[in-house]
């Protein structure tokens, strides 16, 4: 068995960020990624982030993503790569699939405190056709062109108008796909409209109250188009509105929920938040969850974006090193102060507050059961 | 919902001059300016740190929209490419006696050049005229986000927002219809659960056989059981039980979740010998 003060559960923006800070701390920090690289989704984030400088407004995802890692060095943080922690037990004993010079191992590593920061999860709907290849997550499919650089088809239909299903249209765009539309079930655009511009001035049109009735494999049993229709008061299809377009590659960008089956199987009291999701970890203003020592930021905490994840994470990591006695407790309340300042102004707008009150609803209403 | 960024994807001239996105007839005289068409209360503010002469200004807090001092701004361009939405374009109505220049990031490849002939479009992706290229420009500080200025009839200049992207310059057909043969499917055959092969069919007979949780069709059918542990099916799933029970989803409670987390073998899962 190995044992850490911390183990920080997933390499994106928000396990990154709370390993920089309770590793500066002195904290003596694990960080457990699945993949080959740490960095979560920052590396397909080609686009250039919002916020405030303090936020790294204006710098594109993948350039972030390179600097948390150089920072997670030099702070002298430890990672495990291609590792996937598969089961955590009484007494903060995670179960790790570790990937060694001599192949995978299982490892038993107890810490003192764990942050969960494993992510979200794209959700999928089923419409006629949805397993024909050619279907795919809006994710998978900016996975494909902006890491893997495969362009996964030339004619795109994109399913779901809010900030990701822009963004990816962008890059596909940017990649050399035509985007031949963006259908919408809603009755307006989802994700900010300065997204929303990009895409229509390079001529995408939006269906709205409209969504995919089914998918069409052709000969090579691949999709060769795809059916969508509009919707009526009931969301039911109305018939006689079905359009049939041209299409060999669907992407569905039907929003993201948490992924904590971590904290899940340790008990961490979950609560229904429409607004980050669904199902997800309590947490306090600390970030830490019902489980003590047991921590949670990022989408994991509620389905945000990467800012938020980042500054969740810093909470997180201050917050840990200041229960290990890193941190004098005066000190690190001011520099959470600062942070949940920080948060705040990422949750004001049209497109925040919702975020903004669930997250005072979650904090006000306590871990305590 | 009628704004027009809401419905079509982009602001309409209305709604620009509604929030005072549109420089004075008299800037506009006086020769280049910034048009910052921003017009959502968003978190972001990299423009008023963009522009070296201080006509940008965002303030506290950062969903406020960028204001123009429009005598300050000397249309230099700093704020193009530093604009993360896109949004901002700098407009020369002064260019020449019939023709005014626009200029606008665009971050496609190939890049045009100077002097090429190209097809301007409008914030709604229609052509509007022919253009000619008078500049790119593309400094490392832009950070791959070339600006491409162009030069229109003077009457286009509130409207050109943007070119085809070269390459794409005869727009596809939409609403065409390829030939396909399309077989009508029994929807009790479609897949829910990927991994194990698991149907609508198979899971509505689960509920109609008194399965009211995840769990519940879990242990009736399988679904969810497979390679990815019910990442993909599990809101399917929810939406199904939804559907037929008339609960919500917060009365939908989340599926038990066990270790192991991800398919691991029995040598690799034996193997530790230090618990």
């Amino acid at each position: 068995m190995e044992k850490r003060e911390i183990a920080i559960i997933g390499g994106g923006p928000a396990g990154l960020a709370a390993s920089i800070e309770a590793a500066r701390a002195g904290a003596h920090v694990l960080l457990i990624d699945e993949n080959a690289s740490p960095g979560g989704q920052l590396f397909k984030q080609i686009h250039k982030f919002f916020g405030s400088k303090a936020h790294s407004a204006g710098i594109r995802g993948i350039d972030i993503g390179k600097k948390l890692l150089k920072e997670t060095e030099e702070a002298g943080v430890e990672v495990w790569l291609n590792s996937s922690v598969i089961g955590l037990y009484e007494g903060n004993n995670l179960s790790v699939v570790r990937s060694t010079a001599e192949g995978k191992k299982i490892v038993t590593v107890q810490a003192d405190k764990i942050l969960i920061c494993t992510g979200g999860q794209e959700n999928a709907i089923n419409f006629e056709g949805w397993t024909i290849p050619g279907v795919m997550g809006a994710g998978c499919a900016q996975t494909m062109v902006n890491v893997n650089r495969v362009l996964p088809g030339k004619r795109v239909l994109m399913i779901g108008s809010g900030n990701v299903g822009l963004i990816v249209s962008y890059q596909l765009m940017q990649a050399g796909a035509d985007v031949v539309a963006i259908v919408e079930a809603a009755d307006h655009i989802g994700g900010y409209g300065v997204h929303a511009a990009k895409v229509r001035r390079a001529g995408v049109p939006f269906y709205l109250r409209h969504t995919i009735v089914r998918a069409v494999a052709g000969e090579n049993q691949e999709v060769c188009a795809a059916v969508i229709g509009q919707l009526d008061d009931q969301w039911n299809i109305i018939p006689g509105t079905e359009k049939t377009i041209d299409v060999d590659t669907v992407c569905i960008a039907a929003g993201l929920r948490p992924l904590a089956k971590i904290a899940q199987m340790y008990g961490v009291k979950h609560d229904f938040i429409p607004e980050m999701g669904g199902w997800m970890p309590m947490h306090d203003e600390n970030m830490e969850t019902s489980v003590c020592g047991v921590y949670v930021a990022g989408d994991t905490a509620g389905v945000e974006e990467a800012n938020t994840a980042m500054d969740e994470g810093r909470l997180a990591g201050i917050a840990m090193a200041e229960a290990l006695g890193y941190i004098p407790g005066e000190k690190a309340e001011q520099r959470k102060n600062d942070i949940r300042k920080s948060l705040e102004s990422l949750r004001l707008g049209p497109f925040g507050e919702r975020r903004l009150k669930a997250k005072e609803r979650i904090i006000a209403r306590g871990v305590a059961e | 919902m009628n704004d027009n960024i809401l419905q079509n994807g982009y602001p309409s001239w209305e709604e620009l001059k509604k929030f005072n996105r549109i420089p004075s007839h008299e800037r506009f005289a006086k020769g280049p300016v910034a048009v910052i068409e921003c017009i959502q209360a968003i978190p972001c503010n990299p423009c008023e740190g963009a522009c070296k002469f201080g006509a940008i200004c965002v303030g506290e807090p950062i969903i406020n929209l960028p204001q123009l001092e429009e005598e300050k701004c000397t249309g230099c361009g700093m704020c193009v490419a530093q604009c993360s939405g896109l949004a901002i374009f700098v407009v020369d109505k002064t260019y020449s006696e019939t023709q005014a220049t626009v200029s606008f990031p665009h971050e496609y490849l190939p890049l045009p050049e100077k002097g090429q002939t190209v097809t301007a479009v409008n914030r709604a992706g229609e052509p509007v005229c022919e253009a000619v290229v008078v500049r790119v420009v593309n400094p490392e500080r832009n950070d791959h986000t070339p600006v491409v200025t162009v030069a229109i009839p003077k009457e286009f200049a509130d409207a050109v927002r943007g070119m085809v992207r070269l390459g794409m310059e005869k727009p596809a057909d939409h609403s065409c219809c390829k030939d396909y043969v399309y077989k009508e499917n029994d929807p009790d055959d479609l897949i829910v659960c990927r991994c194990e092969e698991v149907t609508v069919g198979d899971i509505r007979k689960a509920i109609a056989e008194g399965a009211t949780s995840i769990t519940g069709v879990k242990r009736r059918t399988r679904a969810g059981m497979g390679l990815c542990q019910g990442r993909t099916c599990s809101k399917i799933v929810t939406k199904m039980l939804s559907d037929a029970t008339g609960k919500r989803g917060i009365d939908i409670p989340l599926d038990t979740a066990r270790p192991p987390m991800k398919p691991v073998t029995m040598k690799i899962l034996g193997g530790d010998d230090d618990v």
